[in-house]
C-alpha cells in the first residue's frame, strides 16, 4: 500500500485577481433546466409535423438481397419511404467534423443507407415518415427486407490476418501511426530489467441521458433548418455534401444537448431528417430509442496495448516498446485520430530517451467507434498507469519513486518530440491526491483494503495541423446588457457559461445582464466543435478578444468623461468608474448612448486561430500536435470482498491543474462527473458485442453507475495559470476522466496481490484471477 | 381499440384527453405538452420521465395513461417556474447539480419525493431516494449536496409547494 | 416505441375481473405493469386484452388473519417495504423489498406481479419460500391455495392458470425467535437485477431439532429451497462447520446457467459466500449458535 507523501507547498504563481472569472457563480443555463423550461431536440413540435422512423440491419454482416418498399409506402399516412436507391452515391462523410482548413481523408465516407452490403448490426436500409409515430412503425414492419449473411468478423487480431473478411478497404486496415524516438533496441540493453504486460479495454457507451433527436423542415428560403442535439453545428456541410445541394441551404439551430461525451461528435439524424424534409416538403421529427441509440452511434474504442519496458534498478525507464491494436467497427469515422491520441500518449506523462510504438486499427463487423471523452488518451493511461505499477513492483520500489523517477517537466519534449511550453505539474498534483486519501481503512479477513493512484497527461485543444478556429461576437447593448454571439453547442459542461463569465469579466456586465446566444450555423458565428477539450480555449479566447476590443472603446469614452487616461478607468458591476475613487463612476447605460452617438462601435466580430503547424513525421511520429497538455492525478482506496469478488470505492480523490478555473463550481462538477465515468469504466461498463450482435441493447443490460455505487470524488484544483487558455487555463472536460479507471486497477492490485489486465474488473474477473493466482502460488 | 375520454390533474390544471388504452402516461404529459417529463428509455431504467402520480413517485413511462385517470399529477414545471422557483429547484441551480440537465426534472421529482416523507434525510437516505434516477454527467456529488441544501432551505423557509 | 394495440378493462370489482379473465380469451392481468409494460414495448408480449386490477380494492394491503401474514397480491413492494407487520413479522421481506429495484419502481411493482411473472430473479422469492408462504389464486370456477414451493415450475411458468388471479401471498407468522436475513448480489450497488439472492430463516431450537429454511434465486430456472443445505442446519449446534458444509450443499443443489450477469462456476461461488453470511450472523446473534 502507498505510504504517506509529503506534498510540498505550490510554487508561487501571480493570477490576476478577477472579479467574475473564478468565482462559483450559477450557471446561466442552470435554472432554466431546474425549472423544466429548456426545450430539448426531442421537445420541439411544428404544425403539420411528419414522424420519422429507421428501418436497420439486424445482422452485423450480409447482402441485402431484396428491399421491398411497396407494401410500406401503401400504408395510409405513410408520406414517403426512402431506401439507397432514392440518393443514388449519398454519402455520409465520417472525417474530423467541422474541419474545415484541411482536406479530408480519402475513403472515410460512410453511406448514408446501405445499399447492397451491410457493416454491422444496426446500419440502416431505409427511411420512413409518416403521420403518426404508430404509423411509421408499422410502415418499418411492412418493409420487405431479405439479406443474406455473409461471414464477418469480429476481432481487429482477426481481421488483420490474411483471407479475413474484408470490411474495409483490401486489408481492413483503417489506420496505422508509428512513433521512433532514439533507439529502442540500445535501451533495451542498457536497461536491468525488462517488463512486459498485455492490457484489454472493452467497447463503452456513451449513454447520455439524452438520446439523438432532431425536428427538420424546410423554410421559404428553400433552406432545409434541422433542428437537433449535435455537438457540431459545422455538420450543416456533410448534410449539404450528402443531398448534394448547396451549403448555405442547410442550417443546424443546435439545442441544448443533453450530454454528448463525443457521441454527438458524428452525424446522427441530421441527414436522415433533411432528406426526408427535402422530400416530403413537411416538417419531420426523428427521435432515437434508447435501444436504437445504442446501435446506431459509435462507442469508445476497444484496445489491446503491450507495453515493453526496459528499466534500471532505480527505476529510470530506458527504452519503450508499445503495441497497439484497436478496433475500429464497420467505418473509419475518427478512428485513426483516436488511435494518434493514443499512440502519441502512450509513454504518458513520463520521459524516455528511446520509444518506439506501433498501433493499428482494424475494421469489423462490429459498432463502429469513435469519439468519447478521452479520445484514445483513457486507454493508453489504462496501459501506462498499469505498466508503472508493474515495474515499480519488478523493480522492487514503490509505484511513486519509480515515476518520480521519469516525470516530465517543463521543456521537456513528449515522445513525439513536441516540448511542453505549460507548466507540468506532475509532482503536486499526484501527492494532493495521494494525501487527500488520510489514514488508510483497516483491511479484515473478508475485505482486503487497497490503494493506487495514476498520474496522467491529455491534451486540450484540436490537432494544431487542422488549423484550429473559433469566432464570437461580443456587444453591449443600449441599456447595458450584454449578448454574445457564438456558435458553441452547450453539450452540458457549462459551455456557453464560461462564454458569459469571461465577457461579464470584461465588460463589467454582472453575469444575470448577459444573453448568449449559440449553437446555430447560419446566425451565430461558427466557433467549431464542441470536442477535443477545445471551446474553453478557442471560444473562450474569441470572446475574450471580442470583449476586449470593445472593453477598449468603452474605456476610451469614459476616459473622455471623466477627463482622465484610459488606464485610470475600470469597468465593473455595470459601471464604469475611476480607479481608486469609485465615486466617480457612470452606469453603462449612460455610457452607452454616448458611444452610439459618437459612433464608437460597441460590438465587435473576433476570429481566434490556434497556432497552426504541419503534421507529423509518418515514420517517426515527431512533431507537435497539440496545442498544449493538461496533468493531474487521482488516488482511490477500494475494498475488494475477496469471497464475492465486488470492489468497493472507498475513497477518490483526484487533483487537477486546470490553469484557472474560470468557474470553480463547474470545474469541480467536471472533475467528479469524469472520474464518476472512469469508476464506471474500471469497474462495470462494458458494452458486449458477440458475433458482432449486442448483448446489451438499453440501459437494463448496459450498466451505468448509479447514486449508491461511488463515493464523491474530492476534487482538488490547482491553478498554475500557465495554459493556453484564456486566463491562463488549460482544459478539463477530457481530462476529468483519464486518470481514475488506472488508479481503480492499481489500487485493486494492491489490495489482492494479483494484476488484473482487462476492465471492467467485475466481481466475477477478480475471484477468477484470485483462484488462478491460489493455483500458481500452490 | 376504443378510445376513452380520462380526466388528469397535471400541475393542479384539470386535463380532460382522449386516447386509446395503449398509451402510456409519458406519452400523453408530452403530447398535451409538459416537455419538462423527459424520455430517456421509456423501461423503467433511467428515471428522467419520473413524476409524482398522487405524491409518489412513478415513472411515467411504465404506466398506462388510463391508470392515470382521475389522479393528480406534478411534474417538475408544475413545482416552479423561472420566476418562481421551488426551493429544490433553486437549490439544484446553486449547487453546480445541473449540467447538461436532462436528467434534472426526474431528480427534482425524486427529491421532491423524498423530501414530503423525510424533511431531514442523511447523505445514505438521499443516494438511496435517487439510486433510480441515473446521471451520466455529475457523477451525482452535487445533486446529494443540492437535495441536503434543498432541505435546509425548506427548514429555514416554507416550501412554497 | 408504441405500445402494441389492445383492450384494457379496469374493473372495480374481483368477481368482474375474474370474469373477464374466463371470457377473453388471452386476457392478461396488469398490476404495476413493470414487467409487463416492458416486455409489450419489447414486442417480446402482445396480449389482446389487459385487466387491470389496480382498482380492486381488496386486492392490496397487509393483514393479520388466523395467525397468518396476509398480503394482498396487489400490494405495493414500497408499501410491504414500509409496513410495520412485515418489519415485525418477516423482516427479510422488508430488506428484500429495500433491495428491489428502485424507489420509482418499487411504487408501482407488486408482489402479485413479481410472484406471477417468475423470474428466476425475482427479489420476493426467497423470502417468501423462507416463510413457508403460499400462494392465494382465484378464478371464476373456484379458489386454490398453492404453497410456494410447489407454485413455480420454470422460468416464467408457474401452476397458475390463465384464468386465475392471484389475490394473496399468506405465509404463517414465524415462531417467536425466528431469525430470517435476505441478500442479493448484483452488478451495481443500486437498482440491480439479482446475479443471486439467497434468503435464511432460522427458527429456536425446539424439540427434535429447528426450523430452518434457505431459499436461493438466480440460480436456477425458478427461485428454489436447498433443502440439504437446510438439514445440514436443522440438527446439532449451527458452529463454523455446520455453516460451511450447508453453504456447500447449497451451491451443489443450485443449478445456474450462464448470462451476462454471471457463469455458472460464478453464481456458484456467489451462493457459499452469501449463504455463509447470512447464516454466521444469525448464528453470533442467539444463544445456541
Ligand atoms: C427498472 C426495473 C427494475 C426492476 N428490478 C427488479 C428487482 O430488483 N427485483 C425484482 O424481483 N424484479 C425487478 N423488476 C421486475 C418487476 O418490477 C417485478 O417483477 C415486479 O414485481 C412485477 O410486478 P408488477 O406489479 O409490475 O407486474 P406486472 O408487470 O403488472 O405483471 C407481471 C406479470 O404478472 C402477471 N400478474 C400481475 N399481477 C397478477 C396477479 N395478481 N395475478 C396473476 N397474475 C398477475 C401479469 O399478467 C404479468 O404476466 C424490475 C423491473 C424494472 C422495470
Ligand atoms: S424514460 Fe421512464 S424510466 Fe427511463
Ligand atoms: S446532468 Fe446530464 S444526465 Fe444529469
Amino acid at each position: 500500500m502507498i505510504g504517506k507523501v509529503e506534498v510540498k507547498p505550490l510554487p508561487k504563481v501571480d493570477l490576476p485577481p478577477l472579479r467574475q472569472v473564478g468565482r462559483p457563480l450559477r450557471r446561466v443555463d442552470a435554472l432554466g433546466k431546474a425549472v423544466g423550461s429548456t426545450v430539448y431536440a426531442a421537445d420541439f413540435s411544428m404544425p403539420n409535423m411528419l414522424h420519422a422512423k429507421v428501418l436497420r440491419s439486424p445482422v452485423p454482416s450480409g447482402r441485402i438481397v431484396g428491399l421491398n418498399v411497396d407494401r410500406a409506402r401503401s400504408i395510409p399516412g405513410v408520406a414517403c419511404v426512402l431506401t439507397a436507391r432514392d440518393l443514388p452515391g449519398a454519402k455520409l462523410s465520417t472525417d474530423m467534423p467541422g474541419q474545415t482548413g484541411r482536406k479530408e481523408r480519402a475513403g472515410s465516407a460512410a453511406p448514408v443507407l446501405a445499399r447492397d452490403v451491410v457493416r454491422f448490426q444496426g446500419e440502416p436500409i431505409a427511411l420512413v415518415a409518416a403521420e403518426m409515430e404508430e404509423i411509421a412503425e408499422e410502415a418499418i414492419g411492412a418493409i420487405e427486407l431479405e439479406m443474406e449473411e455473409t461471414p464477418g468478423v469480429f476481432d481487429p487480431e482477426e481481421a488483420l490476418k490474411p483471407g479475413a473478411p474484408k470490411v474495409y478497404g483490401d486489408d481492413n486496415v483503417v489506420a496505422r501511426w508509428k512513433i521512433r524516438k532514439g533507439d529502442v533496441e540500445k535501451g533495451m540493453a542498457e536497461a536491468d530489467l525488462i517488463v512486459e504486460n498485455t492490457f484489454r479495454m472493452p467497447f463503452v457507451e456513451h449513454a447520455y441521458l439524452e438520446p439523438e433527436a432532431g425536428v427538420a423542415w424546410v423554410d421559404d428560403q428553400g433552406v432545409i433548418n434541422i433542428r437537433v442535439c449535435t455537438q457540431v453545428v459545422e455538420h450543416f456541410r456533410s448534410v449539404a455534401k450528402a443531398l448534394g445541394i448547396p451549403q448555405n441551404k442547410v442550417r443546424i439551430r443546435g439545442t441544448m444537448v443533453g450530454g454528448g461525451f463525443g457521441g454527438k461528435e458524428d452525424v446522427t439524424v441530421e441527414i436522415f431528417l433533411a432528406l426526408l424534409a427535402r422530400e416530403t416538403g413537411r416538417p419531420v421529427k426523428l427521435v432515437y430509442t434508447r435501444e436504437e441509440s445504442f446501435v446506431a452511434q459509435s462507442k469508445r474504442h476497444p484496445f489491446v496495448i503491450t507495453h515493453r519496458t526496459g528499466v534500471k534498478r532505480d527505476g529510470r525507464i530506458t527504452a519503450a516498446k508499445i503495441d497497439m491494436i484497436a478496433d475500429s467497427g464497420a467505418y473509419p469515422y475518427l478512428t485513426p485520430y483516436v488511435l494518434l491520441y493514443a499512440t502519441a500518449m502512450a509513454t504518458g506523462p513520463y520521459r524516455i530517451e528511446n520509444v518506439s510504438v506501433d498501433s493499428v486499427a482494424a475494421a469489423t463487423n462490429q459498432p463502429f467507434t469513435s469519439a468519447f471523452r478521452g479520445f484514445g488518451g483513457p486507454q493508453a493511461a489504462l496501459a501506462y498507469e498499469q505498466q508503472m505499477d508493474e515495474i515499480a513492483k519488478a523493480v522492487g520500489l514503490d509505484p511513486l519513486t519509480v515515476r518520480r523517477a521519469n516525470y516530465l517537466r517543463r521543456g521537456d519534449e513528449t515522445a513525439t518530440g513536441q516540448r511542453i511550453a505549460s507548466e507540468v505539474w506532475l509532482e503536486e498534483t499526484v501527492t494532493r491526491a495521494i494525501a487527500g486519501l488520510g489514514e488508510p481503512t483497516p483491511s479484515s479477513k473478508t475485505r482486503k483494503v487497497g490503494r493506487g493512484f495514476a498520474s496522467y497527461f491529455q491534451s486540450y485543444g484540436r490537432i494544431t495541423w487542422f488549423h484550429d478556429t473559433s469566432r464570437a461576437w461580443v456587444g453591449l447593448e443600449l441599456d447595458g446588457t450584454a449578448t454574445i454571439r457564438c456558435g458553441v453547442p452547450d453539450i452540458g459542461a457549462g459551455q456557453a457559461n464560461s462564454l458569459c463569465q469571461i465577457a461579464s469579466e470584461l465588460l463589467g456586465v454582472p453575469l444575470e445582464r448577459v444573453t448568449v446566444y449559440a449553437t446555430d450555423s447560419a446566425v451565430t458565428p461558427l466557433a467549431g466543435t464542441s470536442t477535443a477539450t477545445r471551446q474553453l480555449y478557442m471560444s473562450g479566447h474569441a470572446v475574450h478578444k471580442a470583449a476586449s476590443a470593445v472593453r477598449k472603446n468603452l474605456l476610451d469614452r469614459a476616459a473622455v468623461h471623466f477627463g482622465v487616461g484610459p488606464d485610470a478607468v475600470d469597468l465593473a458591476d455595470g459601471r464604469a468608474f475611476v480607479k481608486g475613487d469609485e465615486s466617480r463612476s457612470i452606469g453603462l447605460d449612460e455610457l452607452a448612448s454616448p458611444c452610439a452617438a459618437d459612433g464608437i462601435p460597441l460590438s465587435t466580430l473576433a476570429l481566434f486561430t490556434a497556432p497552426f503547424t504541419d503534421g507529423i513525421d509518418p515514420e517517426t511520429g515527431q512533431g507537435d500536435i497539440w496545442p498544449d497538455f493538461t496533468f493531474g492525478a487521482q488516488a482511490v482506496e477500494v475494498a475488494v470482498d475477496i469471497e464475492t469478488g465486488q470492489v468497493e470505492v472507498l475513497k477518490s480523490v483526484a487533483c487537477h491543474d486546470v490553469g484557472r478555473a474560470i468557474n470553480p463550481a463547474a470545474v469541480r462538477g467536471q472533475i467528479i462527473g469524469g472520474s464518476h465515468q472512469g469508476l464506471g469504466y474500471a469497474l462495470m461498463e462494458e458494452y458486449i458485442v458477440k458475433d458482432g450482435i449486442t448483448q446489451t441493447p438499453s440501459l437494463a443490460e448496459y450498466l451505468v453507475p448509479t447514486s449508491c455505487d461511488f463515493p464523491a470524488t474530492e476534487a482538488i484544483i490547482l491553478e498554475s495559470g500557465s495554459g493556453v487558455g484564456p486566463f491562463g487555463a488549460k482544459g478539463i472536460g477530457e481530462p476529468a476522466l483519464t486518470p481514475a479507471a488506472p488508479a481503480v486497477a492499481n489500487a485493486v492490485a494492491d489490495a489482492i496481490g494479483i494484476r488484473i489486465h482487462e476492465v471492467p474488473i467485475t466481481p466475477e474477473r477478480v475471484l477468477a484471477a484470485m483462484k488462478r493466482g491460489a493455483r500458481w502460488r500452490g | 381499440m376504443d378510445e376513452r375520454t380520462i380526466r388528469l390533474k397535471i400541475n393542479g390544471r384539470e386535463r380532460e384527453v382522449s386516447l386509446p388504452p395503449n398509451v402510456t402516461l409519458l406519452r400523453v404529459l408530452r403530447d398535451l405538452g409538459y416537455v419538462d417529463v423527459k424520455n430517456g428509455c421509456e423501461k423503467g431504467d433511467c428515471g428522467a420521465c419520473a413524476v409524482l402520480l398522487d405524491g409518489k413517485l412513478v415513472n411515467s413511462c411504465l404506466v398506462l395513461a388510463w391508470q392515470a385517470d382521475g389522479r393528480e399529477i406534478l411534474t417538475a414545471s408544475g413545482l416552479g417556474s423561472i420566476e418562481h422557483p421551488h426551493p429544490i429547484q433553486e437549490a439544484f441551480a446553486d449547487t453546480g447539480a445541473v449540467q447538461c440537465g436532462y436528467c434534472t426534472p426526474g431528480m427534482i421529482m425524486a427529491t421532491k419525493a423524498l423530501l414530503d416523507v423525510n424533511p431531514d434525510p442523511s447523505e445514505e437516505e438521499i443516494r438511496e431516494a435517487i439510486s433510480g434516477n441515473l446521471c451520466r454527467c455529475t457523477g451525482y456529488a452535487q445533486i446529494v449536496e443540492a437535495v441536503a441544501e434543498a432541505a435546509r432551505r425548506i427548514a429555514g423557509g416554507g416550501d412554497s409547494g | 416505441m408504441t405500445l402494441p394495440k389492445f383492450e384494457l378493462h379496469r374493473p372495480e370489482s374481483l368477481d368482474e375481473a375474474l370474469d373477464i379473465l374466463a371470457s377473453s380469451p388471452g386476457a392478461v392481468p396488469i398490476a404495476g405493469g413493470t414487467a409487463l409494460i416492458v416486455d409489450m414495448r419489447g414486442r417480446r408480449l402482445s396480449p389482446p386484452v389487459l385487466v387491470d386490477i389496480g382498482l380492486i380494492d381488496r386486492l392490496s394491503g397487509v393483514r393479520i388473519e388466523g395467525g397468518e401474514v396476509v398480503i394482498g397480491a396487489a400490494t405495493t413492494i414500497a408499501e410491504i417495504k414500509e409496513s410495520d407487520l412485515i418489519a415485525q413479522h418477516s423482516p427479510l421481506l422488508s430488506e428484500a423489498c429495500g433491495l428491489f429495484a428502485s424507489p420509482s419502481v418499487r411504487n408501482r411493482a407488486t408482489i402479485g406481479g413479481n410472484i406471477a411473472y417468475a423470474s428466476p430473479a425475482a427479489d420476493t422469492a426467497p423470502p417468501l419460500l423462507a416463510l413457508d408462504a403460499s400462494v392465494e389464486l382465484a378464478s371464476a370456477s373456484g379458489r386454490r391455495t398453492v404453497p410456494i414451493d410447489r407454485f413455480f415450475l420454470g422460468v416464467r411458468r408457474t401452476e397458475r392458470r390463465d384464468d386465475e388471479l392471484i389475490t394473496a401471498i399468506r405465509f404463517p407468522i414465524p415462531a417467536e425467535g425466528t431469525e430470517g436475513r435476505f441478500r442479493k448480489l448484483g452488478l451495481r450497488r443500486a437498482d440491480a437485477i439479482s446475479v443471486v439472492s439467497a434468503a435464511v430463516s432460522i427458527g429456536p431450537p425446539a424439540d427434535g431439532g429447528r426450523r430452518v429454511r434457505i431459499a436461493l434465486g438466480a440460480v436456477a430456472p425458478t427461485p428454489i429451497r436447498a433443502r440439504r443445505a437446510e438439514e445440514a442446519l436443522s440438527a446439532g449446534p449451527i458452529d463454523e462447520g455446520a455453516i460451511l458444509a450447508a453453504a456447500e450443499a447449497a451451491a451443489s443443489e443450485a443449478s445456474p446457467v450462464s448470462d451476462l450477469r454471471g457463469s455458472d462456476w460464478y453464481r456458484r461461488e456467489a451462493i457459499r459466500a452469501l449463504v455463509r453470511r447470512l447464516l454466521r450472523p444469525v448464528v453470533e446473534g442467539r444463544s445456541d449458535g
